[in-house]
């Protein structure tokens, strides 16, 4: 009972940390980012590379930080400011990033499945249940990612036009807002969330030139969902997360596999917006 | 030329690429041979991806699945049950048959009434996750992650399944080229450009997308059986999101909404990636990819039309200008035919208790009055009345909150805005709402597809046309230029075309929604004469939303006054001129006194 309660929670803090970049990038731009995979790969792949110089392994995060933000802005400027006009085609752009960034790691790094050191070993006692200590540290570390883009969103004036320039981005420009820098800004911090998303994963799972792709799917579901808002995908990776988890032990975990994008599938076909309050 | 000759040309290249694919075998070397097979298998699932994509405007990451379900019908019924000429039959229906009931299943939760594009593109994304799993998750009855492999299929060369992939393609090929290329293809990309204006044009929207969806599933599916007739292998990367995707690069690639774009890009880049992976394969999956960014980004279009255009262009400078407008002729359609039975003496429009509010926001409330045929009322109000919101509760069902709509004697009910047309409405836009591709003959044709049902081979040389659509055509002289794409068109223009294109739907009720703004004295009394001609002659019921007042009086036989989402006055042209009432609700109650005596009415709103 209570391993699942906390399965639940890590679970919804791993998917929450993942999909906040995505979110960000969506709510700003309106457009779905599926080089997010290919990021989060290259975050996985800053771990790895933190390890094998035998460094620190909580120095992979704000390596994977810069790696994602460099890529990032190169991303933003070449690719995706080309299709404002045109969401559908940024998502295949993106997604072809993905599949570049994805075989210049291979040819860098080879195919094979690697592991990166976690910066937490053992278990914690919790409720005289033992639990991984490093998924436990995983909650306070996506509550962090949260209240840091909450506090960027509503108490900074970067924060104050880029909301703006979501509610209504023509009227912000009018207002004499650089949305094109928000948007750069944006794009820039969706990717470093992205990679740092990947590096937080990799001591879960393994290193592979693919291990962004499985995530991809879930994250954009659960941003889908969401809107635009910070706290329903809070919800919503709790609820979504939840069910997964559930269907998973008591189920079948190939039928876990899919509960995300099913749900989430039939929730926006009862209610386009989601969990977001209108 | 005639319309035969195009389609001798069409089936010419048909017999020609037969002729090519028949030749295949002795041109080429083994490897190739049986390289290519499974390329041309492929190239027919981009072709579907292509119909959906590039002509339908639904981005799809799922084909694959198609693809697979009719490789796994072919490889689960001759492992389970062994192969037989009566068991491959017999696999072949189970694929197609589950190929069309998964796309209906996909159809109706992707192409509901208002699902977004994008929505549509997130379902064809999860089916790929979904069955991939299924399949993982089948055991030794799928075969799981390795799939099923050594059944026996059928007893044919490796050149016999070269050219059965061929001519499978240059057949589906050539029936997709002949069905874009029709009338009936036409609507393809008039609801890939503009899904309301169909929907108002009584076209049921969502039933087209799930007819193609179903076409193209079938389709994929065959191509997935021979693939597994000719493989003996099927495994659940068929299925996958990744394979998806790479239709959908291979279409982009070769350019889509070309048809012959995605099969040569299929046939050239999953024929290359046979030949080059072996040696080089990170190295050749990177290009693919850094040419598909660029594609997308600098030749939307993609390669095929780039190719195409140098020939095509000194072709062209050889023949002289072309003037397909020529070619498209008018014909004026019996009145008898198009008026329908007389207008009976009841109301033609009866608006009662109407209400409509967002949330707690009441935009309209408590709205009742009834129109007969043959009336040309106006609805007149400052900005934010609900004047628009009115007119778009009486096109569309499921607008209102609360109160009923019946046209000509029937309940509109909760009926979507198409269903609304077959009753009888014509709804024009505020801003000119056009076919922005296609040309003036073809926009009117589209309007004339719920009457006369369009060929799926063949395109009309005639427009049959309603003499009121007739009328406005020749009076702003579109007439003369019914080859013209639409986006070439003046404002006016546009406006006059959408008129024309609303009243080829022979409504008995039409609702204006500002048909004059933004044109000129002229035009716009052009208009005004043609409006109260249709009241006159045709028995036609308008209801009109207008802020010319001058222009208001002219035509109106009736007129509405809406203010702060009520009726506030309903009556003659003259009582509504005079009313003090009136003089308030537009410049406010305070400064009543100074609206102007001779014009008692000044909206000064602009459009």
């Amino acid at each position: 009972m209570i391993a699942q309660a906390l399965d639940i929670l890590t679970t919804a803090a791993i998917l929450y940390a993942v999909a906040t970049g995505l979110l960000l990038v969506f709510g700003v731009m309106k457009i779905i980012n599926f080089a997010h995979g290919g990021l989060m790969t290259l975050g996985g792949y800053a771990a790895l590379v933190t390890t094998q110089l035998g460094l620190n392994p909580w120095l992979a995060i704000p390596a994977a930080a810069l790696f994602g933000a460099v890529a990032g802005m190169a991303i933003e400027r070449f690719v995706v400011r080309p299709l404002y006009a045109r969401p559908l085609d940024a998502i295949l752009a993106t997604w072809g990033l993905s599949i570049v960034i994805g075989q210049l790691i291979t040819i860098a790094f080879g195919r094979g499945v690697q592991f990166a050191q976690a910066p937490l070993d053992g278990t914690l006692d919790v409720f005289g249940e033992s639990y991984s200590a490093y998924r436990l540290a995983l909650v306070p570390i996506a509550l962090i990612l949260g209240a840091g883009l909450t506090a960027l969103l509503q108490g900074t004036r970067l924060g104050l036009e880029t909301r703006a320039v979501i509610m209504n981005e023509d009227l912000a420009r009018g207002l004499g807002i650089n949305s094109g820098l928000v948007r750069f800004l944006t794009f820039t911090l969706g990717s470093a969330l992205a990679a740092i998303a990947g590096t937080l994963i990799t001591p879960l799972s393994s290193v592979d030139p693919g291990m962004g792709v499985p995530w991809l799917v879930n994250a954009f579901m659960l941003v889908l969902v969401s809107g635009a808002s910070l706290v329903s995908l809070l919800v919503s990776c709790l609820v979504l997360g939840g069910a997964q988890v559930l269907v998973s032990t008591h189920l079948s975990p190939v039928l876990g596999g899919l509960t995300i994008a099913v749900l989430a599938a039939i929730i926006l076909r009862i209610r386009p917006q989601g969990f977001a309050r209108d | 030329m005639t319309e035969s000759r195009r389609l001798g040309f069409i089936l010419a290249a048909a017999l020609l690429a037969c002729a090519i694919v028949a030749a295949g075998p002795y041109l080429l070397d083994t490897y190739s041979v049986n390289v290519l097979t499974r390329s041309l298998l492929y190239a027919a699932v981009a072709l579907t991806v292509d119909l959906l994509w590039g002509y339908l405007g639904i981005l799809t990451f799922g084909q694959s699945v198609f693809f697979a379900i009719g490789a796994y019908a072919a490889g689960l019924v001759f492992t389970h049950l062994d192969f037989s000429n009566a068991n491959a039959v017999l696999a072949l229906g189970l694929g197609i048959g589950a190929a069309l009931l998964t796309a209906a299943i996909v159809g109706w939760l992707a192409f509901w009434h208002g699902a977004s594009a994008l929505y549509a593109s997130v379902i064809t994304l999860v089916l790929p996750i979904v069955a991939t799993q299924l399949l993982y998750s089948g055991g030794t009855f799928t075969g799981s992650s390795s799939g099923l492999s050594g059944f026996t299929s059928f007893d044919v060369s490796m050149e016999g399944w070269f050219w059965i992939a061929g001519f499978f393609l240059v057949a589906v090929t050539t029936g997709a080229f002949i069905f874009v290329k029709s009338d009936a293809g036409r609507l393809l990309v008039a609801v890939r450009e503009n899904e309301q204006r169909c929907k108002y044009l009584g076209l049921d929207t969502s039933r087209l997308k799930i007819a193609v969806y179903l076409a193209c599933a079938a389709i994929g599916a065959v191509a997935g059986y021979l693939y597994a007739g000719y493989s003996m292998v099927v495994a659940p990367e068929l299925a996958g999101f990744v394979f998806g995707t790479e239709l959908v690069i291979w279409t982009a690639l070769g350019g889509r909404g070309t048809l012959l774009g995605p099969v040569f890009g299929a046939l050239i880049v999953d024929y290359e990636s046979a030949q080059l992976s072996g040696d080089y394969p990170f190295v050749w999956q990177l290009i693919i990819g850094i040419v598909f960014v660029l594609v997308i980004v600098a030749f939307p279009r993609g390669l095929l039309p780039m190719v195409v255009a140098l020939p095509r262009r000194l072709l062209a400078r050889a023949r002289g200008p072309a003037s397909p407008a020529g070619e498209m002729r008018l014909v004026r359609l019996d009145p008898t035919l198009t008026q329908g039975e007389a207008p009976g003496d009841g109301a033609a429009l009866a608006v009662k208790d109407v209400a409509k509010h967002f949330g707690s926001l009441s935009v309209l409330s408590g709205i009742d009055f009834s129109a007969r045929a043959g009336e040309l009322v106006s609805l007149v109000g400052p900005n934010g009345a609900g004047k628009t919101t009115l007119m778009r509760c009486i096109a569309d069902g499921s607008e209102r909150s609360a109160g009923s709509i019946v046209v000509n004697g029937h309940d509109i009910g909760r009926r979507p805005p198409e269903a609304c047309v077959a009753l009888g409405v014509g709804r024009k836009f505020q801003m000119a709402n056009v076919f922005e591709t296609l040309t003036v003959a073809q926009c009117l044709q589209v309007a004339r597809v719920r009457h006369a049902r369009p060929s799926f081979w063949k395109r009309s040389r005639t427009l049959p046309l309603p003499e009121a659509a007739l009328h406005v055509l020749a009076t702003t002289g579109l007439d003369r230029q019914l080859g013209t794409p639409a986006h070439l068109l003046s404002h006016g223009m546009k406006q006059a075309l959408e008129l024309a294109m609303v009243l080829a739907l022979e409504p008995r009720v039409l609702l204006l929604d500002e048909p004059t703004a933004g044109l000129t004295k002229t035009e716009r009394m052009q208009i005004g004469g043609i409006l109260t001609e249709l009241t006159r002659r045709q028995g036609l019921c308008i209801l009109l939303v207008e802020h010319d007042l001058d222009f208001v009086r002219e035509i109106s036989s009736r007129i509405i006054v809406l203010h702060q989402g009520r009726i506030v006055l309903d009556g003659s042209v003259e009582e509504v001129v005079n009313s003090e009432l009136v003089r308030q609700v537009y410049a406010g109650s305070g400064h009543a006194g100074i609206a102007h005596s001779a014009q008692p009415i000044q909206t000064g709103a602009p459009a």
